[in-house]
């Protein structure tokens, strides 16, 4: 057996820890993150961030052998259905291609204007998960900002940049973020929180009009100011009608955040200053840097995922 | 707590930390708490109690740092594990299923109060999706790792190379 010190200060030390560990637990809760918590936050996750994108180079082909192993008996249906989708997708694609073409040849013929509506986009490898929450590892310099809504590489919703640091970013999941999403199930408008213990979600709509069935497909709303409208969420699980022209209902978010390896961030809203001006009641803290390279803007957005 | 053992006990988080958040994040049937399982196992060295304690805070403070949850909710839960290992390790002396036994009933108790104490501030969300399955697995998944390596990392902490070697 080992002889260990014994000490009279054991009980005191334990209680002082808890105290303050209590207490910055509720500072914590209602600066919301921000703040001195928000700065500490950035400053350990640039240490540990460089360690785990090394790591990850290790980690993820032994954690990929992991998966095959234990899929190995559906990996081979799998194959065989994903080459048949991967088929059907060609020919899709070879008929959008035509569409395009005419579509271009159109716009030519009526001198249209084609701004490109598309978003700044930044492709991000997951090197991290820390309990729900996943690190990337593309930060400020290359465009991240903090509220910029995520997507997989499917396009659908995975969540918000919750911190970041120059060189990589924590996104937190819609399944287990704090508020809800705005979103649009048909043409009703209601909000989509988390649940405890499910990465089922719980749809409410607040002036249901008429029901919703099972399948129908929910995307984020133009009402949303954390994600750009028609973003595919999930789909809504079993039938439900209004009661007292409320509803609520079950959504299984499309997004597996188990096993995602890529996603995509969003540079959205397109100009964050803008945005803040314009609503200035939906932004709270904006700051503007401008580099060598690029001008990066890092605002807190009133977070809804 | 001399030098040597401070820098062995610091690289020892560091890599749990990085295991943790990296290879353990992306294997869904194995999921240990390394970081939690380190404090436990610091218990059955010789470092000062209050150190010990100290130990597990600051390691809870910068997983919290690192995940969505509120800033020292793993720093309680950590410390309170790291206090009533303290008071329970010569329980464990006895043999490496004693020391596995212990560390997984530990375990038990940290996931059961990073549970309960997220659910009290509101984290409950946070803290995952599977928060059942993660009582069973994650004691379990701590028990079998404590068998194998709680021996060493008390030797290679304390230096001393006669401790917890069993007939």
């Amino acid at each position: 057996m080992l002889s260990r010190e014994s000490s009279n200060r054991l009980l005191p030390t334990f209680i002082t820890l808890l105290v303050v560990g209590v207490l910055l637990m509720t500072i914590d809760v209602r600066l919301e993150g921000k703040g001195v918590v928000g700065v500490l936050r950035s400053g350990t996750q640039s240490i540990v961030a460089p360690l785990q994108e090394a790591a990850s180079l290790v980690v993820n082909p032994v954690a990929d052998m992991f998966d095959s192993l234990t899929n190995v008996a559906s990996l081979r249906e799998q194959n065989i259905s994903l080459r048949a989708e991967l088929a059907e997708a060609q020919a899709e694609l070879v008929g959008v291609q035509d569409r395009l073409a005419l579509l271009a040849l159109l716009e030519q013929l009526y001198g249209l204007d084609t701004a490109d509506p598309s978003l700044g986009q930044t492709v991000a490898n997951v090197i991290g998960k820390v309990e729900s929450a996943f690190v990337v590892d593309k930060g400020t310099n290359d465009g991240v900002v903090v509220g910029q809504p995520v997507i997989d590489t499917n396009g659908y919703v995975v969540g918000t940049v919750r911190t970041v640091t120059s060189g990589s970013a924590t996104i937190v999941p819609i399944t287990t973020g704090r508020n809800g999403i705005t979103v649009l199930v048909n043409v009703q408008v209601g909000t989509l929180t988390p649940q405890v213990n499910t990465s089922e979600m719980r749809l409410l709509i607040g002036d249901a009009r008429e029901p919703v069935l099972e399948g129908d497909r929910v995307v984020t709303s133009a009402g949303s100011i954390s994600y750009p409208a028609g973003l595919p969420v999930g789909v809504v699980l079993h039938d439900a009608a209004p009661e007292s022209h409320s509803l609520t209902a079950s959504v299984e978010p499309y997004v597996n955040t188990d096993t995602l390896r890529i996603v995509v961030i969003l540079a959205w809203p397109p100009d964050p200053v803008t945005a803040a001006t314009d609503d200035a009641g939906d932004v709270e803290e904006t700051t503007t840097t401008t580099t060598d390279a690029s001008t990066t803007t890092t605002s807190t957005l009133e977070n809804e995922g | 707590m001399r030098g040597r053992s401070a820098v062995i006990v610091v690289l020892l988080f560091v890599v749990a930390v990085v295991v943790q958040t990296t290879l353990f994040a992306q294997i869904n049937l194995v999921t240990p708490d390394l970081v939690l399982l380190l404090v436990i196992i610091l218990c059955l060295t010789k470092i000062r109690p209050e150190a010990i304690l100290a130990i597990a805070f600051t390691s809870g403070l910068v997983v919290d740092l690192l995940g969505p949850s509120a800033l020292g909710l793993r720093a309680v839960v950590y410390t309170t594990v790291a206090y009533i290992g303290i008071r329970t390790r010569d329980r464990a002396d006895i043999g490496r299923v004693a020391v596995a036994l212990w560390a997984g009933v530990l375990t038990l108790i940290g996931v059961i109060l990073l549970m309960l104490i997220g659910t009290l501030f509101g984290q409950s969300s946070l803290l995952g999706e599977n928060t059942l399955s993660r009582l069973i697995l994650v004691p379990l998944a701590n028990l079998a790792i404590a068998a194998a390596v709680a021996p060493l990392v008390v030797r290679l902490v304390d230096r001393d190379k006669t401790a917890f070697r069993y007939p």
